[in-house]
């Protein structure tokens, strides 16, 4: 009786001691990432120093078996997108030899500008691509292709910038309020190609597309509309530069050194991230989409709402779209001017593809996307090699991404008309 | 003579003599010799030798997956063996593809039908094989060939009618006679009867003795015993792609055919007690109808009723109304007309979901499209359905993974789900096993009213025995059952009553006990059309 006591009380100040080393790690790791976001490099030495200490309490909690099975589990997911760059870096080279430039003077300069040097140019790229990334990837997950996040990114932003600047609040309220309000009305931005989704089976893609374009050109009348005064400024395609308090938080802020357009937007994107994840892995509602995304009809037949979950993830993805625009205005920009060319919808769709729609893992893509493009102009800039060849090796990646897709749906076509054999 | 293994390689096998006998009469036609087939996972065919003599009908016995169709389709040329030899007339021949087999004198009716619709009967005997005049196909002579044939052989059939006309039966016929067409003098028939009624049945083997005694040598592949007893002479059996025995009909008895297939002893029969007093039906469907698009009935007000502990059975050729009827039942499909209660309860007006609530549990038919989330591990798959309730789901619609897993592990113990883990997922699993996650699911949820739509298809004996035993079991609990299947030996062999169900409508009711598997087979054709219900009672 006693000893079994004391055993529980033995068991549970062990279990304390696990819990506050864990909290440690993950302290770690937070705070490592967000020096490391904001562009300081003693952020990756905390971020390692997490790691290290998180496989370290499995090892010394739970023994060596559970720690390699942990590393061979994150290993095992890394393999396949780090065979994909791999093989991506190395095509790469052989177009560069093939075509006369130095593939390790221009990898040099590509990692040094897009990892080093312009790292901050980088997590700049990323923050609106995680969003539209999450977008395309949740939607996916319910087997829809949200392929109109530009424009619900674009409605996000014009929300943003007019929201922005009427709202006249102390700046944590209003920047509450502006996400709230924005987000909200760029999911109504899919509610027609949802509600036409169910009802008549209108599919998203070209529903989506449509509105993308609607929301597109909406944007330059909009800037007319609240645009600066054209008889004095120089710049008749912007609107007002937002007033302060609807900023964001810059990292210069409480990083002394970090660049001053840094914005704390990447910090949002990423907790959208893990809430995304949170919502598909720990929530009945994400049960309910992953199962409609799988399989309608099993779904259906377990009285799952096919209809209510679509129209769900479609306005969810909506959404996040547009905390992309949104984050874009109040962070970085903190005006909106015409640029029809951005693309972050678009982007999005390759970071969800290259991330196997695994919504951290779209973090890690779009730090990558963004890499590539700060690293190109970097590597453009300083030697000879054209800024083309990162949009070739990311085309490779993508390329061979879908080539992926298309072996699994090959292989699962086959394995049917094998399957329908014997009665 | 045979040197690479000497056969028969199989033990306990005491008739050797026919082997011997055979081969001294001079008679075979047709023998392979030690066929391997390896596939890339599944070694399907393993050191096989058969032997066919010229003018006789052999039987292939096999469970699902035994290797019965590889076999055969090596023998066809579709197939190249791994290693082995195939002897036809005493030569050693080595097809590349059907064609050659089929200059050789083979002919073969495939499990699965390969008759282009939308043509006629007789464009499809011909295709590939089209008498010319200069370049232009002579459909007159092709039909006055076919008419011919069909003659010879008592294989009636209209030539000039379109496959997508014709029944089953007779779209078989077509493909016998497209294999006689091609001057075939051994026919493969693999598993032939499968979709034929009793009757139909009947009428091939009529077919099958004509041809026999014109000379043509027969293999028939089957799973059913009873088939083999009927109508073969000698028969081979398969067993995870081994032979596992051999011998004259004559010398066996269907136990010990069914032992070789299965590798043990098999209840062929379910036990069917628990019959007792009738209690008071729970489960009623009046009246009910469901109209296609063009305005014609898919079921044309539907009567039923079952009690609790009682299995009632829907007999029925495939596509006359069963799914629908199934869709109905869960409010899968838009009902036109009628009314469904259940425990006193009116619930064709309530979804899917709520009727579930009701107590209502399906296992619907094809268990990949309809039943299971592939890509979701067992135990999601156990839960759905059940993922918005306590205790699967904490406050705040937070699932509790812990108690998921809890439940599905002692779930996968209960159903002999075969499975290292719970959390892989449901599409590593085996046919059998995948459907047993199903009936894990819906069987614990201690329905009221369960709904079985083809429980057992595609499955090998031993699943189809466990599950018929789980079947058992829930009508012993109580639950009123309704079973729909298109194999009327699992009718017969679980329900208590048996309705039968023809264009949409049930046509007959019959009690298992006093009647035919010939008698249904009748109704399930439209034959002796629709005497009320009442008569013969
Ligand atoms: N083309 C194929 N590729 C791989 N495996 C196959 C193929 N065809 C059949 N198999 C496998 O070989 C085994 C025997 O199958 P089959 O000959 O169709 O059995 P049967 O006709 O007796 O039901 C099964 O396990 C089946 O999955
Ligand atoms: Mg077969």
């Amino acid at each position: 009786m006693t000893g079994n006591k004391t055993g529980t009380k033995v068991r549970s100040e062990r279990e304390h001691m696990k819990k506050a080393l864990d909290l440690i790690s993950v302290l770690l790791l937070a705070a490592g990432a967000v020096y490391y976001l904001g562009g300081s490099f003693s952020g990756l030495a905390a971020l390692s120093s997490g790691a290290a200490l998180y496989l370290f309490n499995i090892y010394y909690f739970q023994g060596k078996e559970k720690t390699l099975s942990a590393v061979k589990k994150y290993l095992s997911r890394l393999i396949v997108p780090l065979i994909g760059i791999a093989a991506a870096v190395v095509s790469g080279a052989v177009i560069m030899l093939l075509t006369g430039y130095d593939p390790i003077e221009s990898y040099t300069a590509l990692f040094y500008g897009g990892f080093v040097k312009n790292w901050y140019v980088a997590v700049l790229n990323a923050t609106p691509l995680i969003f539209t990334g999450l977008s395309i990837a949740f939607a996916f997950k319910a087997g829809l292709f949200n392929i109109g996040a530009e424009g619900q990114y674009y409605i996000g932003a014009m929300a943003g910038a007019w929201l922005g600047f009427k709202l006249e609040l102390p700046p944590l309220i209003a920047i509450i309020l502006v996400y709230a309000a924005g987000s909200f009305l760029a999911s109504l931005w899919n509610f027609i190609p949802a509600l036409l989704k169910v009802k008549t089976g209108a599919h998203e893609v070209i529903t989506t597309m449509m509105f993308a374009h609607i929301a597109r050109y909406l944007s330059p009348i909009f800037i007319r509309a609240f645009g600066g005064d054209p008889a004095t400024s120089t710049h008749p395609y912007v609107t007002w530069e937002l007033p302060e308090s609807s900023w964001l938080l810059s990292f210069k802020s409480f990083i002394p050194d970090a660049n001053y357009r840094l914005h704390t937007g990447i910090l949002i994107a990423v907790a959208a991230a893990f809430f995304v994840s949170y919502v598909l892995e720990n929530t009945k509602t994400g049960f309910e989409i992953k199962a409609v995304g799988f399989n309608k009809e099993a779904a259906r037949v377990q009285g799952i709402s096919v209809g209510k979950n679509i129209f769900i993830a479609m306005m969810f993805a909506g959404a996040l779209a547009g905390m992309a625009g949104i984050t874009q205005v109040l962070g970085l920009d903190h005006k909106l001017f015409e640029n029809l060319q951005a693309g972050y919808g678009w982007n999005g769709i390759s970071v969800a593809l290259l991330a196997s729609n695994n919504p951290v893992g779209v973090i890690f893509t779009s730090l990558l996307w963004g890499a590539l493009d700060a690293g190109g102009q970097y590597m453009a800039r300083t030697t000879h090699t054209p800024n083309s060849i990162v949009e070739i090796i990311k085309g490779i990646m993508l390329f061979l991404i879908v080539a992926k897709y298309i072996y699994i749906y090959a292989a699962r076509l086959i394995k049917k008309k094998k399957g329908g054999g014997s009665v | 003579m045979i040197e690479c293994c000497p056969y028969p390689p199989y033990e306990g096998n005491e008739k050797r003599g026919i082997m011997e006998e055979a081969l001294e009469t001079g008679r075979p036609i047709l023998e392979t010799r030690c066929i391997t087939k390896q596939f890339p996972r599944v070694l399907a065919n393993d050191e096989i030798s058969i032997l066919l003599n010229k003018g006789e009908i052999l039987s292939i016995l096999g469970e699902n997956g035994a290797g019965k169709s590889t076999l055969m389709n090596i023998l066809y040329g579709l197939y190249r063996p791994t290693s082995g030899e195939i002897i036809l007339k005493g030569k050693e021949i080595s097809f590349s593809s059907p064609r050659d087999a089929i200059r050789a004198g083979l002919g073969m009716v495939h499990q699965h039908f390969m008759l282009v619709e939308t043509l006629t009967v007789t464009e499809n005997i011909i295709l590939g094989s089209e008498p010319s005049k200069g370049g232009v196909i002579d459909y007159q002579l092709a039909k006055k060939q076919v008419l011919e044939i069909s003659e010879l052989y008592g294989l009636h059939v209209d030539p000039d009618e379109k496959i997508e006309n014709l029944s089953v039966g007779l779209q078989q016929r077509v493909e016998i006679l497209k294999a006689l067409y091609r001057h075939a003098e051994i026919l493969i028939l693999d598993e032939p009867t499968a979709v034929l009624t009793p009757q139909e049945v009947e009428e091939l083997f009529r077919v099958i003795r004509a041809l026999r005694d014109k000379g043509v040598s027969i293999i028939i592949i089957t799973h059913k015993l009873e088939e083999v007893m009927a109508i073969s002479e000698r028969v081979y059996i398969l067993r995870r792609g081994k032979l596992s025995g051999e011998g004259d009909i004559k010398d066996l008895t269907k136990e010990e055919l069914a032992n070789m297939m299965v590798g043990r002893d098999v209840v062929l029969r379910v036990d069917k007690k628990g019959n007792g007093k009738k209690k008071e039906a729970v489960f009623f469907i009046e009246d009910l109808s469901v109209l296609k698009k063009g305005g014609n009935a898919l079921l044309d007000s539907v009567k039923l009723d079952v009690s609790p502990g009682e299995i009632v059975g829907i007999a029925g050729v495939d596509g006359n109304g069963q799914s629908e009827l199934s869709q109905a039942v869960m409010g899968l499909v838009k009902i036109d007309k009628g009314s469904i209660r259940l425990n006193g309860k009116e619930i064709s007006t309530l979804s899917t979901r709520e009727r579930i609530d009701e107590g209502i549990s399906f296992v619907p038919s094809d268990r990949q499209r309809d039943g299971l989330v592939l890509e979701m591990s067992i135990s999601d798959n156990i839960i759905i359905g059940r993922h918005d309730r306590k205790p699967f789901v904490r406050s705040a619609g937070r699932i509790n993974h812990r108690e998921i897993r809890k439940y599905a592990e002692k779930l996968a113990v209960d159903f002999d789900i075969r499975t290292p883990s719970v959390s892989v997922s449901a599409a590593s699993l085996s046919g059998g096993n995948q459907q047993k996650v199903i009936l894990a699911r819906e069987f614990s949820r201690s329905p009221v009213f369960l709904l079985l739509n083809q429980p057992t298809r595609g499955l090998d004996v031993g699943a189809i025995e466990y599950i018929h035993s789980r079947i058992m079991e829930m009508k012993q609990k109580g639950a009123a059952i309704l079973l729909v299947s298109l194999e009327l030996e699992e009718i017969f062999a679980l329900s208590d009553r048996i309705l039968v169900i023809y264009e949409g409508q049930i046509v007959r009711e019959l009690k298992t006990n006093e009647t035919t598997d010939y008698e249904v087979g009748l109704y399930m054709t439209g034959g002796r059309k629709k005497g009320s219900l009442n008569d013969g009672k």
